[in-house]
Formats: C-alpha cells, sequence, structure tokens
C-alpha cells in the first residue's frame, strides 16, 4: 500500500512504459521545475508548447539543459492549450498538463466535444491526495476545483473517481465520509438526501468497494477520539481515507487551510477524461507539481 | 492593536475591574473545571447556579476548591437557566455560561420577552483562533449559530463580531467575505453577498472596518497567493475576520483548523445584552477556559 506522496513517485520510477506528457503553454518556472525532475529521474518524456525562447529562458534561469524537453513554438496561449490537448488526443502524449495557460482556457481545450478529451457523457471531476503531518494517512479528497454545487449523480461519480484513485494507491476498501455540517440530517442541508440515497447505494453493492457514511462532521470522519466521546456509530470510525464535499464552497477553504495552515502536500488530477489531465493553480509549489505528474502517471 | 496570540487577552482583562460569570445549571463537571480555574487565575468571579449538591460533589471528587465562591442552589435545570438570565439581567452579571443544559433550554431563556438578554440583534457565533502558521489570531464567524445566514443576516453578523474586535483593542478591522473563488459569480449566491457587503462597507453603509470579498481562502490568508493571482485587495494575506457563506463552510472550516492545524480556539455568542459562554463535551479543557478569556475580554 502507497501511504505517502513520496511512495507513490516511488512506485512509478522505473515505469515498463515511459509515458509522455503533454505541457500548455510551458513557461512557467514551477512547471518546469518539476517536469526536469520527472525527466531526470527516468519517468516520463515531455512535449512543452509555448514561446520556444521564453521556454529555453525558465530553463536558463533554473540551470536546467532545455534540450531534454521537446518543445514545440506556438506563439499564442489558446493555441498552445489546444496542440497540447491534440497531441493527447492523437496518442502522441499519455497526459496533459497546464502550464501558464489560464485554467479556463485551458479546460475549455480538454472539454471541447469534438477535439477534447471527453469520455461522452461522463462527470468531470476533481480528486486529491493530500498528506498532511496531523493524520495518520493520506486523505483523498473531492472535489475542491471543479464542481461548485454536485447532484447526486455527480455526487457518485465524484465517490467513484475517489475509490478508484484510492485503490490505485493499494487501499481496497477505502471508508468513504460524506461530509456535513453535523451528523444529524436535517432539511436545511440539502445534502441530507442525496447522502442518504449514496448510503443505501453503497448497502446495495450499486457503490462498490467502499464503506461509506454521511453525513458525519469532520471530527466524527477523522478523528476516532470524537467517535468515542460521541457515542455516536459510524462504520468509518473517526478513519476516513475519503471525504466528499457538498460543495466547492466548503471543500475549497478546507483544502486551502490543509496547504497553507497545516503545510500540506498534495497530488490532484481531474476524472471523467480519457487520458489523465494536471491542473494546478499557478501558485502551487514545484513539489506539488511534481507529485502530480507521479500520480497522472499512476493513473495513466 | 491586533492580537498575536489568545494569551494577550489576559493583558485586557488585567486591566478592568473583574467579570462577573453565571454559570447555569452549575452541576457540569467540564464547565466548573475550566471556570474554577479562570476564578484561580483572577480572569473572572463566577456565580454558580444550580444543584449545590451535586456542585460541591464535583468539586470534591476533582478536588476543586471553591471555598469562598458563591453558590445559589436550584435543582431544577430550567429554573437555575431561568434564575441565572435573569440575574444578568438585573446587571448582576456580565457574562453568561452554559453548564449542564441544552443549548436550546438557554437559548429560548435568553431571548425571552420580558426577563431575557435581546437587544434586537441577530445572535452570532465568534471565533479566534491561534495557528501557528499565521503570524496573528483570525476570527471566524458564523461557524456554529446561523445556518444560512441571507445579506441582512450578514450585515448584523459582521456587526457584532466588528464591534467585539473594537472592544478588544483593534482600529480598522479587516473583513474578508470567504468565497469558493474570488470572482463574482452570479450561480453562487455568497459571491454575489461578498460584492455587496464590499461596496456597502465602501459607502460607510457598515462601518469601522475594512471589507473586501469574494476571497478564496488562500488570498485571504496569504498575499503571496493574492499576488500569484493578481488580486488586488487592501487585506489580502492580513485577515483580521472571516465571514463563513453558511454553517456547512464554516463547521468544516473550524474543524479543520482545530483538529488538522491544531489551532487553538476561543469562542464566544454575540448580540445578546452580554457575551454568552457556549461550550461543548468536544471542546478541549484549554478552550473552555480561552473563552471564557474571550467572554471577560469582550464583556464591556
Amino acid at each position: 500500500m502507497i501511504s505517502s506522496l513520496d511512495q507513490m513517485v516511488e512506485k512509478v520510477l522505473n515505469p515498463d512504459k515511459m509515458h509522455t506528457i503533454a505541457v500548455a503553454w510551458a513557461q512557467d518556472i514551477n512547471t518546469v521545475g518539476a517536469l526536469s525532475r520527472a525527466v531526470d529521474n527516468g519517468f516520463v518524456q515531455a512535449i512543452m508548447t509555448g514561446r520556444n525562447g521564453e521556454i529555453k529562458n525558465v530553463c536558463n534561469k533554473l540551470g536546467i539543459d532545455h534540450t531534454k524537453f521537446d518543445i514545440i513554438d506556438i506563439d499564442d496561449e489558446t493555441e498552445a492549450a489546444d496542440e497540447a490537448v491534440r497531441l493527447t488526443r492523437n496518442g502522441n502524449a499519455d497526459i496533459v498538463m497546464k502550464g501558464l495557460v489560464g485554467t479556463d482556457k485551458f479546460l475549455k481545450a480538454v472539454m471541447d466535444k469534438e477535439s477534447g478529451l471527453m469520455i461522452p457523457g461522463a462527470v468531470i471531476s476533481y480528486v486529491c491526495a493530500i498528506e498532511i503531518s496531523s493524520y495518520h494517512k493520506l486523505l483523498f479528497i473531492t472535489d475542491p476545483a471543479v464542481i461548485p454545487n454536485p447532484n447526486l449523480e455527480q455526487k457518485v461519480a465524484m465517490a467513484n473517481y475517489a475509490i478508484e484513485m484510492a485503490s490505485k494507491f493499494g487501499i481496497e476498501k477505502p471508508k468513504v465520509a460524506l461530509v456535513g455540517a453535523s451528523e444529524k440530517p436535517g432539511r436545511h442541508f440539502q445534502y441530507s438526501d442525496d447522502y442518504h440515497e449514496m448510503c443505501r447505494m453503497a448497502d446495495e453493492g450499486i457503490i462498490k468497494n467502499c464503506i461509506m457514511d454521511g453525513p458525519l462532521d469532520l471530527f466524527l470522519a477523522c478523528d476516532k477520539q470524537s467517535v468515542e466521546i460521541k457515542g455516536v456509530n459510524t462504520p468509518v470510525q473517526g478513519d476516513a481515507d475519503i471525504l466528499l464535499f457538498p460543495s466547492l464552497e466548503s471543500s475549497n477553504p478546507f483544502y486551502k487551510s490543509l496547504m497553507l495552515f497545516a503545510k500540506g502536500e498534495l497530488a490532484g488530477l481531474i476524472r471523467g477524461t480519457e487520458k489523465p489531465v494536471i491542473v494546478m493553480s499557478r501558485s502551487e509549489s514545484e513539489k506539488s507539481k511534481y507529485y502530480c505528474i507521479a500520480l497522472a502517471c499512476l493513473m495513466a | 492593536m491586533v492580537l498575536k496570540s489568545l494569551s494577550d487577552l489576559r493583558n485586557i482583562v488585567a486591566g478592568g475591574p473583574k467579570k462577573k460569570l453565571v454559570l447555569a445549571a452549575a452541576q457540569d463537571q467540564h464547565s466548573l473545571s475550566a471556570v474554577v480555574r479562570a476564578w484561580k487565575d483572577d480572569i473572572i468571579e463566577p456565580i454558580l447556579i444550580g444543584d449545590k449538591e451535586g456542585i460541591q460533589n464535583i468539586c470534591s471528587v476533582n478536588n476543586y476548591d471553591i471555598s469562598g465562591l458563591r453558590i445559589i442552589h436550584e435543582p431544577g435545570l430550567e429554573m437555575s437557566v431561568e434564575m441565572s438570565v435573569k440575574m444578568v439581567n438585573n446587571k448582576e452579571g456580565d457574562i453568561l455560561m452554559k453548564g449542564k443544559v441544552g443549548t436550546s433550554t438557554l437559548l429560548k431563556c435568553v431571548l425571552n420577552k420580558e426577563w431575557g438578554l435581546r437587544t434586537g440583534n441577530l445572535l452570532s457565533h465568534f471565533a479566534l483562533f491561534e495557528v501557528e502558521t499565521y503570524p496573528k489570531v483570525i476570527a471566524v464567524t458564523d461557524v456554529a449559530m446561523n445556518i444560512a445566514p441571507n445579506l441582512r443576516d450578514k450585515i448584523a453578523i459582521i456587526n457584532n463580531s466588528v464591534n467585539c474586535l473594537i472592544q478588544l483593542g483593534y482600529e480598522m478591522p479587516k473583513v474578508a467575505v470567504l468565497g469558493a473563488v474570488e470572482m463574482v459569480n452570479e450561480n453562487m449566491e455568497a459571491t454575489l453577498d461578498a460584492a455587496l457587503l464590499s461596496k456597502m462597507n465602501q459607502r460607510d453603509q457598515i462601518k469601522n472596518c475594512i471589507i473586501d470579498g469574494p476571497l478564496a481562502f488562500d488570498n485571504a490568508v496569504s498575499l503571496e497567493s493574492a499576488k500569484h493571482k493578481g488580486i488586488r485587495s487592501d487585506i489580502a494575506g492580513d485577515t483580521d475576520l472571516l465571514l463563513m457563506p453558511d454553517i456547512e463552510v464554516g463547521n468544516v472550516l473550524y474543524k479543520s483548523l482545530v483538529f488538522f492545524a491544531k489551532a487553538k480556539v476561543a469562542s464566544v455568542i454575540l448580540g445578546a445584552r452580554v457575551p454568552i459562554v457556549l461550550t461543548s463535551r468536544s471542546d478541549s479543557e484549554q478552550a473552555k477556559y480561552d473563552s471564557i478569556l474571550l467572554s471577560a475580554a469582550a464583556s464591556k
């Protein structure tokens, strides 16, 4: 079982098949730095789209030999994103990654019905694995980035993506906590009905390979002591692997508080696409971007 | 002045006359332990109302020396709450605290039209967090009381909190209205409210503070993140008070800070004639003590 992000990287070192990443509008310091490390460690090849001169400048600044990357010189941000997606769609690359291009332009290229990477009918969502010193294992979180107010169908898809990712980490029956403000469902909490339905679906094996319960507040999801003090009977038992949130409004500040105040590290991916898609905020560190590349290889 | 840590509250309390804290249904070990400790540290002058024998038993079992402490015998739970509220109403107490009685029972008495503690303001929950990874104390509201505040409620919640911060020595507290994103999005009501609150502040409809929002969590607490995203804001990275869009978000953030970021927390209910301390069984010993300290500092 993979129990840290560094172990995840070890797992993808020495792959049977080398993965190729297409990077959209690549002239970003943290992105180039992370890719350089991944290439040096021998688990990916990179094709970069963007301004040739600027990419080489970034390489020079970092003291990196730019000849380790294939660079496709494109002068326009949107065209660079389209080209990176096209390369991936055509099979020249296995993974596509956002560089300095705006997230909306990048996702537009990814989600284009004709030339993008959408699986027809699939829900597009985001899952990340977070490592925090104050928790005894990795936490998988969904969805802190893409779906503002998921409906039942989207919540089920989110759960399945997270369960699938956890299984790649060797977690066979992850404990899924459906997060709410309290363990008591209530009419004023819109998630209550969906959570009830999801627990039923898990019981009946419609959602497979997990132990699911909710609503649970964060303490009952992640703190065994709280479960004992409150005497709540929950199969998650304060030992959650996966936290599913009812809205972007609650998941986004949660994951940011973990990153900034609890000094977490993360690796995350877009799910619901034909090939792994790496989208990270421009402000994420080189280390987080490196972890994302390794995660994409694990999932590819 | 801004608070660097919760222990700075002691300096505020040390300067003034000792406040009288009325503990309703005082036969409760969880609250008694913190009240007795705060009394020994000269922070408050407690008045214990409740079952005298029960109170004395708890104190002798736990070796709390309460000689010299005022105890008023009233074995009925609801009666003891009523008596406590009436005492505060008669200006014989400066702070109300909940003992062995449900929150709803206590609030029902607080809101009594004849002898309660109404001011016409909304009641709201106000919490101070001390996190190692932020250079000062950060206030968060409302994580526990108002489930889904509308714009009018949010104004009242800000006013309660700003008045409290000013009482604690702040001059123009910086208020970040939290959103999942920093752009106004017509599909996300919280971002619309945030924009309105900011404009109302600019027009002096909400005074004595600087409001900006919507701000995502990272932009509110990290100048670096805000700069990366190119956000112009007078308060980015220097937030004193974070306004939550609703209890769903507030509850998650509160628990994330306490559990994952190992924050120290003090909290109090504002909007009544006096500060009200409502602690729960799952609060740590220190959190209960710090909440009493905060209520003493917030008492006028």
